[in-house]
């Protein structure tokens, strides 16, 4: 129950930053709305029985400066290859473990690795991520696992 | 406010530089695989830069919400595009530059 009532406060902020007008009719139906989405939240999570709970965000948003970084510094990594005459490309595909990783985290691990340009996880397996990589050693970095340790260090391991 | 014009600028004709470079990559890159990561520079950093010099010309206020949403969205739907291009392509058999230059063509990755 207390997570619906989180999902009622989240999904309220959000209507109201999108809608930004405060007039009766409006409102009303901005209510109708959450409440559509909250009955089937309620469903959802009986059939689901695992409930989605809302964490503070504080987390994610310390994780999400880091990643920012390395997306800048991957991107200039390859914009240099695209500028450049002579391309030295030297695509590869490996498969990457993430049996460290938190289940609920893959997803996240897997379109951090897309969203870093240079690397670009092609499949999702039980316990590894396929990634094809336009250089080696980008590769390599993922293997040292500098991104897995970010992830496990907020969130947790594996057990 | 006129720092903020100078900082806003730089971000988006740095955005600008980025969308080009994605742009040419994709025309320069030899094959499907190598061409998503031209694509992706233009998804992740241009949409970054840009969006980030657009929320400076904001005056802080329902408009800066809604592109941080904005922002928000394309970060998570842009990544997940590409991957599902790339594992379709994959599953369908399309061999990637190291596995067409090293092995028979007609050998399939997966099942």
């Amino acid at each position: 129950m207390m997570h619906i009532g989180k999902w009622a406060l989240l999904l309220s902020i959000f209507w109201l930053l999108l809608s930004g007008y405060i007039q009766p009719l409006l409102l009303s139906l901005g209510a109708v709305s959450i409440a559509l989405v909250l009955v089937v939240v309620k469903r959802m999570d009986r059939v689901d029985q695992v409930p989605k709970r809302i964490s503070s965000g504080l987390a994610l948003f310390r994780y999400l400066g880091w990643l920012f970084i390395q997306i800048f510094i991957s991107s200039a990594h390859v914009s240099k290859l695209v500028w450049r005459r002579d391309r030295k490309l030297s695509p590869v595909l490996a498969e990457i473990s993430v049996q460290n990783i938190k289940p609920s985290n893959r997803v996240l691990y897997a379109n951090s690795i897309t969203l870093t340009p240079g690397t670009l996880s092609v499949d999702l397996d039980d316990n590894v991520v396929t990634v094809h990589a336009l250089q080696a050693t980008s590769v390599d970095e993922l293997k040292q696992g500098v991104m897995e340790n970010k992830i496990t260090s907020i969130w947790g391991k594996n057990t | 406010m006129f720092i903020l014009d100078i900082v806003s600028s730089a971000l988006l004709i740095a955005g600008v530089f980025f969308g080009l470079t994605g742009a040419v990559g994709l025309f320069k890159f030899p094959d499907f695989f190598t061409r998503i990561h031209a694509a992706s520079v233009t998804d992740s950093v241009a949409a970054i830069l840009i969006i980030g010099g657009l929320l400076l010309q904001t005056s802080f206020d329902l408009n800066t919400a809604k592109l941080l949403f904005i922002l928000a969205f394309l970060l998570i739907t842009s990544p997940t595009a590409s991957h599902a291009l790339a594992k379709s392509a994959r599953h369908g058999g399309l061999l990637c530059l190291a596995e067409t230059t090293n092995k028979p063509t007609d050998e399939r990755p997966h099942d």
